[in-house]
Protein backbone atom coordinates (compact mmCIF):
# COMPACT_ATOMS: atom_id res chain seq x y z
CA UNK A 1 0.00 0.00 0.00
CA UNK A 2 1.57 3.12 -0.79
CA UNK A 3 1.62 6.49 1.47
CA UNK A 4 -1.21 8.08 0.27
CA UNK A 5 -3.50 4.62 0.72
CA UNK A 6 -2.01 4.10 4.09
CA UNK A 7 -3.13 8.06 5.18
CA UNK A 8 -6.55 7.61 3.29
CA UNK A 9 -7.23 4.40 5.78
CA UNK A 10 -6.55 6.56 8.42
CA UNK A 11 -8.19 9.58 7.91
CA UNK A 12 -11.23 7.52 7.02
CA UNK A 13 -10.84 5.25 10.25
CA UNK A 14 -10.46 8.40 12.59
CA UNK A 15 -13.28 10.33 10.59
CA UNK A 16 -15.60 7.37 9.70
CA UNK A 17 -15.81 8.17 6.14
CA UNK A 18 -16.36 6.08 3.29
CA UNK A 19 -12.38 6.38 2.16
CA UNK A 20 -13.61 6.26 -1.56
CA UNK A 21 -15.16 9.27 -0.77
CA UNK A 22 -12.22 11.03 -0.11
CA UNK A 23 -9.76 12.31 -2.66
CA UNK A 24 -6.72 14.67 -3.15
CA UNK A 25 -9.23 17.83 -3.50
CA UNK A 26 -11.27 16.89 -0.38
CA UNK A 27 -11.01 19.69 2.27
CA UNK A 28 -11.35 18.29 6.16
CA UNK A 29 -14.73 19.91 6.39
CA UNK A 30 -15.61 18.12 3.48
CA UNK A 31 -13.87 14.79 5.42
CA UNK A 32 -16.35 16.18 8.05
CA UNK A 33 -12.93 15.89 9.87
CA UNK A 34 -13.40 18.41 13.55
CA UNK A 35 -10.74 19.57 14.89
CA UNK A 36 -9.74 16.15 17.41
CA UNK A 37 -9.84 13.87 14.12
CA UNK A 38 -7.55 16.02 12.71
CA UNK A 39 -5.18 16.06 15.81
CA UNK A 40 -5.87 12.53 15.72
CA UNK A 41 -5.22 11.51 11.91
CA UNK A 42 -1.48 13.24 12.78
CA UNK A 43 -0.82 11.54 15.47
CA UNK A 44 -1.55 8.14 13.38
CA UNK A 45 0.02 9.33 10.29
CA UNK A 46 3.43 10.69 12.39
CA UNK A 47 3.48 6.74 14.28
CA UNK A 48 2.80 5.31 10.80
CA UNK A 49 5.35 6.46 9.04
CA UNK A 50 8.01 8.04 11.88
CA UNK A 51 8.22 11.23 11.12
CA UNK A 52 7.18 14.90 13.03
CA UNK A 53 4.02 16.67 11.45
CA UNK A 54 4.34 19.80 13.61
CA UNK A 55 1.03 22.22 13.99
CA UNK A 56 2.76 24.77 12.21
CA UNK A 57 3.08 22.49 8.67
CA UNK A 58 -0.12 20.73 9.27
CA UNK A 59 -1.80 24.33 9.15
CA UNK A 60 -0.88 24.68 5.94
CA UNK A 61 -2.68 21.65 4.57
CA UNK A 62 -5.33 22.97 2.28
CA UNK A 63 -6.76 19.40 1.51
CA UNK A 64 -6.07 16.10 1.92
CA UNK A 65 -3.33 16.45 -0.80
CA UNK A 66 -1.55 18.92 0.61
CA UNK A 67 -1.37 16.21 3.42
CA UNK A 68 -0.68 13.35 1.26
CA UNK A 69 2.31 15.87 -0.84
CA UNK A 70 4.00 16.56 2.58
CA UNK A 71 4.09 13.33 4.18
CA UNK A 72 5.27 11.94 0.68
CA UNK A 73 8.06 14.34 0.60
CA UNK A 74 8.81 13.68 4.53
CA UNK A 75 9.34 10.06 3.86
CA UNK A 76 11.37 10.05 0.81
CA UNK A 77 13.60 13.02 2.83
CA UNK A 78 13.83 10.15 5.46
CA UNK A 79 14.72 7.74 3.20
CA UNK A 80 17.43 9.56 1.70
CA UNK A 81 19.10 10.28 4.78
CA UNK B 1 13.50 33.23 46.13
CA UNK B 2 15.87 31.29 44.57
CA UNK B 3 15.60 28.49 42.20
CA UNK B 4 19.40 28.00 40.89
CA UNK B 5 20.08 24.32 40.95
CA UNK B 6 16.75 22.92 40.57
CA UNK B 7 15.83 20.89 37.51
CA UNK B 8 11.81 21.61 36.27
CA UNK B 9 10.42 19.97 33.62
CA UNK B 10 6.98 21.97 31.96
CA UNK B 11 4.72 20.11 30.01
CA UNK B 12 3.32 22.29 27.16
CA UNK B 13 5.83 24.74 28.04
CA UNK B 14 6.48 26.15 24.85
CA UNK B 15 3.89 28.43 25.10
CA UNK B 16 0.85 29.88 26.43
CA UNK B 17 0.96 29.92 30.16
CA UNK B 18 3.37 27.12 29.82
CA UNK B 19 6.10 29.59 28.62
CA UNK B 20 5.44 31.96 31.39
CA UNK B 21 5.56 29.42 33.80
CA UNK B 22 8.84 28.05 31.89
CA UNK B 23 10.43 31.57 31.89
CA UNK B 24 9.34 32.77 35.11
CA UNK B 25 11.36 29.57 36.42
CA UNK B 26 14.03 30.06 34.27
CA UNK B 27 14.06 33.96 35.85
CA UNK B 28 14.37 32.53 39.26
CA UNK B 29 17.69 30.20 38.50
CA UNK B 30 15.66 26.86 37.33
CA UNK B 31 16.95 24.72 34.29
CA UNK B 32 14.12 24.15 32.75
CA UNK B 33 12.83 20.99 30.49
CA UNK B 34 10.47 22.32 27.99
CA UNK B 35 7.73 19.34 27.09
CA UNK B 36 5.56 20.11 23.62
CA UNK B 37 3.84 18.13 21.21
CA UNK B 38 2.42 19.99 18.58
CA UNK B 39 4.50 23.01 18.17
CA UNK B 40 7.99 22.70 17.89
CA UNK B 41 8.70 26.24 16.87
CA UNK B 42 7.04 27.82 19.58
CA UNK B 43 8.97 25.52 22.13
CA UNK B 44 12.53 26.41 20.40
CA UNK B 45 11.88 29.57 20.32
CA UNK B 46 11.15 29.80 24.26
CA UNK B 47 14.06 27.33 24.64
CA UNK B 48 16.17 30.20 23.12
CA UNK B 49 14.64 32.38 25.42
CA UNK B 50 15.42 30.67 28.60
CA UNK B 51 19.23 30.27 27.75
CA UNK B 52 19.40 33.81 27.17
CA UNK B 53 18.27 34.26 30.95
CA UNK B 54 21.78 31.93 31.54
CA UNK B 55 20.51 28.48 32.33
CA UNK B 56 19.94 25.58 30.78
CA UNK B 57 17.36 24.37 28.94
CA UNK B 58 16.14 20.75 27.22
CA UNK B 59 13.19 20.36 24.57
CA UNK B 60 11.49 16.98 24.52
CA UNK B 61 8.49 16.08 22.17
CA UNK B 62 6.22 13.92 23.72
CA UNK B 63 1.98 13.83 23.68
CA UNK B 64 1.28 13.09 27.36
CA UNK B 65 -1.94 11.83 26.46
CA UNK B 66 -0.28 8.62 25.28
CA UNK B 67 0.56 6.91 29.00
CA UNK B 68 4.02 5.05 26.33
CA UNK B 69 5.30 8.61 25.47
CA UNK B 70 5.63 9.17 28.88
CA UNK B 71 6.86 6.89 29.84
CA UNK B 72 9.98 7.54 27.31
CA UNK B 73 9.87 11.13 27.90
CA UNK B 74 10.34 9.94 31.96
CA UNK B 75 13.31 7.34 30.79
CA UNK B 76 15.19 10.02 28.84
CA UNK B 77 15.48 12.66 31.83
CA UNK B 78 15.99 9.53 34.33
CA UNK B 79 19.00 8.57 31.96
CA UNK B 80 20.34 12.39 31.54
CA UNK B 81 20.01 14.25 34.34
CA UNK B 82 18.75 11.20 37.00
CA UNK B 83 17.00 13.65 38.97
CA UNK B 84 13.74 16.11 39.21
CA UNK B 85 12.81 18.92 41.36
CA UNK B 86 10.13 20.79 40.21
CA UNK B 87 7.03 19.19 37.74
CA UNK B 88 4.98 21.44 36.49
CA UNK B 89 1.36 19.66 35.09
CA UNK B 90 0.90 22.58 32.69
CA UNK B 91 0.01 20.33 29.16
CA UNK B 92 -3.58 20.58 28.53
CA UNK B 93 -6.04 20.02 25.70
CA UNK B 94 -10.00 19.79 25.09
CA UNK B 95 -13.07 19.44 23.08
CA UNK B 96 -15.12 22.09 22.70
CA UNK B 97 -18.71 20.96 23.19
CA UNK B 98 -21.99 21.27 24.72
CA UNK B 99 -22.61 18.38 27.40
CA UNK B 100 -25.24 16.36 25.45
CA UNK B 101 -22.31 16.40 22.42
CA UNK B 102 -19.44 15.15 24.57
CA UNK B 103 -18.91 11.90 22.97
CA UNK B 104 -16.43 8.88 23.84
CA UNK B 105 -13.51 10.26 22.25
CA UNK B 106 -13.64 13.70 23.46
CA UNK B 107 -13.60 12.34 26.77
CA UNK B 108 -10.91 9.92 26.48
CA UNK B 109 -8.80 12.64 24.69
CA UNK B 110 -9.39 15.20 27.19
CA UNK B 111 -9.14 12.84 29.97
CA UNK B 112 -6.23 11.26 29.10
CA UNK B 113 -4.45 14.72 28.31
CA UNK B 114 -5.63 16.68 31.47
CA UNK B 115 -5.98 14.06 34.21
CA UNK B 116 -4.26 10.70 33.31
CA UNK B 117 -1.00 12.34 32.23
CA UNK B 118 -0.98 14.47 35.21
CA UNK B 119 -1.12 10.88 37.55
CA UNK B 120 1.30 9.67 35.36
CA UNK B 121 3.90 12.33 35.58
CA UNK B 122 3.69 13.19 39.05
CA UNK B 123 4.33 8.86 39.62
CA UNK B 124 7.47 9.24 37.29
CA UNK B 125 8.70 12.58 38.90
CA UNK B 126 7.86 11.30 42.44
CA UNK B 127 10.67 8.92 41.83
CA UNK B 128 12.98 11.27 40.53
CA UNK B 129 12.43 13.60 43.51
CA UNK B 130 13.03 10.59 45.73
CA UNK B 131 15.55 11.43 48.90
CA UNK B 132 15.88 15.34 47.74
CA UNK B 133 11.58 16.34 47.73
CA UNK B 134 10.03 18.50 45.19
CA UNK B 135 7.10 20.13 43.94
CA UNK B 136 4.69 19.28 41.71
CA UNK B 137 2.07 22.00 40.56
CA UNK B 138 -0.82 21.65 38.28
CA UNK B 139 -2.68 24.08 36.20
CA UNK B 140 -6.37 23.13 36.99
CA UNK B 141 -8.90 25.99 35.81
CA UNK B 142 -12.01 28.08 37.39
CA UNK B 143 -14.08 26.28 35.03
CA UNK B 144 -13.59 23.36 37.50
CA UNK B 145 -16.55 24.58 39.24
CA UNK B 146 -18.14 27.24 37.58
CA UNK B 147 -20.04 26.52 34.22
CA UNK B 148 -18.92 27.96 30.84
CA UNK B 149 -20.72 27.40 27.68
CA UNK B 150 -18.55 24.57 25.75
CA UNK B 151 -16.60 24.06 28.28
CA UNK B 152 -18.37 20.87 30.11
CA UNK B 153 -15.51 17.87 29.48
CA UNK B 154 -12.29 20.45 30.36
CA UNK B 155 -14.10 21.49 33.35
CA UNK B 156 -15.05 18.12 34.57
CA UNK B 157 -11.10 17.03 33.57
CA UNK B 158 -9.96 20.44 35.68
CA UNK B 159 -12.27 19.24 38.88
CA UNK B 160 -10.67 15.63 38.55
CA UNK B 161 -6.92 17.48 38.52
CA UNK B 162 -7.87 19.51 41.67
CA UNK B 163 -8.83 16.37 43.58
CA UNK B 164 -5.51 14.24 42.14
CA UNK B 165 -4.10 17.27 43.63
CA UNK B 166 -5.13 16.77 47.05
CA UNK B 167 -4.16 12.56 47.15
CA UNK B 168 -1.12 13.39 45.56
CA UNK B 169 -0.09 15.60 48.59
CA UNK B 170 -1.11 13.68 50.90
CA UNK B 171 0.40 10.14 49.90
CA UNK B 172 3.71 12.79 48.84
CA UNK B 173 4.15 15.04 51.94
CA UNK B 174 6.45 12.37 53.58
CA UNK B 175 8.63 12.04 50.70
CA UNK B 176 8.92 15.87 51.08
CA UNK B 177 7.67 16.48 48.38
CA UNK B 178 4.77 19.69 48.12
CA UNK B 179 1.73 19.12 45.81
CA UNK B 180 -0.28 22.09 44.96
CA UNK B 181 -2.37 23.03 42.23
CA UNK B 182 -3.58 26.93 40.21
CA UNK B 183 -6.93 27.46 38.94
CA UNK B 184 -7.43 30.95 36.85
CA UNK B 185 -10.21 32.45 35.23
CA UNK B 186 -9.95 33.38 31.10
CA UNK B 187 -6.17 33.98 30.64
CA UNK B 188 -5.85 35.27 26.95
CA UNK B 189 -3.89 32.85 25.07
CA UNK B 190 -4.22 31.29 21.71
CA UNK B 191 -5.91 28.54 23.31
CA UNK B 192 -8.79 30.56 24.24
CA UNK B 193 -8.56 33.07 21.48
CA UNK B 194 -12.25 31.29 20.79
CA UNK B 195 -13.77 33.39 23.65
CA UNK B 196 -11.98 36.43 23.50
CA UNK B 197 -13.47 39.15 21.28
CA UNK B 198 -14.00 42.45 22.09
CA UNK B 199 -17.34 41.66 23.59
CA UNK B 200 -16.12 39.07 26.00
CA UNK B 201 -13.21 41.58 27.42
CA UNK B 202 -16.25 44.53 27.12
CA UNK B 203 -18.23 42.00 30.38
CA UNK B 204 -14.98 40.40 31.38
CA UNK B 205 -13.16 43.94 32.70
CA UNK B 206 -16.19 44.97 34.71
CA UNK B 207 -17.39 41.10 35.98
CA UNK B 208 -13.62 41.13 37.45
CA UNK B 209 -12.75 43.81 40.86
CA UNK B 210 -9.16 43.55 40.32
CA UNK B 211 -9.82 45.67 37.01
CA UNK B 212 -8.49 43.76 34.30
CA UNK B 213 -8.35 40.32 32.82
CA UNK B 214 -5.34 37.50 34.10
CA UNK B 215 -2.20 37.32 32.39
CA UNK B 216 0.06 34.20 31.76
CA UNK B 217 2.47 36.27 33.97
CA UNK B 218 0.14 36.59 36.50
CA UNK B 219 -0.49 32.45 37.01
CA UNK B 220 3.58 32.25 36.56
CA UNK B 221 4.19 34.28 39.73
CA UNK B 222 1.91 32.25 41.89
CA UNK B 223 3.38 28.84 40.31
CA UNK B 224 6.99 30.06 41.24
CA UNK B 225 5.75 31.15 44.78
CA UNK B 226 4.28 27.51 45.20
CA UNK B 227 7.51 26.36 43.80
CA UNK B 228 9.23 27.78 46.69
CA UNK B 229 10.31 26.93 50.62
CA UNK B 230 8.40 29.79 51.21
CA UNK B 231 5.27 27.36 50.24
CA UNK B 232 6.39 24.57 51.90
CA UNK B 233 2.88 24.55 54.48
CA UNK B 234 0.47 25.05 51.37
CA UNK B 235 -0.42 20.91 50.56
CA UNK B 236 -2.79 19.84 47.91
CA UNK B 237 -4.30 23.28 47.44
CA UNK B 238 -6.16 25.05 44.32
CA UNK B 239 -5.01 28.50 44.63
CA UNK B 240 -7.70 30.56 43.15
CA UNK B 241 -5.89 33.78 40.46
CA UNK B 242 -9.17 35.67 38.98
CA UNK B 243 -8.87 38.81 40.34
CA UNK B 244 -11.77 38.57 42.37
CA UNK B 245 -13.90 37.30 39.29
CA UNK B 246 -15.69 34.13 41.25
CA UNK B 247 -16.58 35.89 44.19
CA UNK B 248 -18.42 38.93 42.54
CA UNK B 249 -21.56 39.58 40.84
CA UNK B 250 -21.67 41.84 38.72
CA UNK B 251 -25.56 42.32 39.16
CA UNK B 252 -24.92 44.75 42.19
CA UNK B 253 -22.05 46.83 39.88
CA UNK B 254 -23.01 50.74 40.16
CA UNK B 255 -23.41 52.45 37.03
CA UNK B 256 -20.11 54.93 36.93
CA UNK B 257 -20.72 58.36 36.34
Amino acid sequence: MNVEEQIREIVARITHVDKSTITRDSTFKEIKADSLDIVQALVAVEETFGIEIPDEDAQKFRNFGDFVSYVENRVAQKETV
Amino acid sequence: MSLEGKLALVTGGGRGIGRAIALKLASQGADIIINFFRRREAAEQTAREIEALGVKTDVIRANVGDATKIDEMFDAIASKYGRLDILINNAASGVGRSVMDIDTKAWEWTMDINVRAALLCAQRAAKLMEGRGGKIVSLSSLGSFLVWPTYAVVGVSKAALEALTRYLAIELAPKGICVNAVAASFVETEALKFYFDEAFKKHGIPATPAGRMVTPQDVANVVAFLCSEEAFMIRGQTIIIDGGLSLYSPLFAKEKG
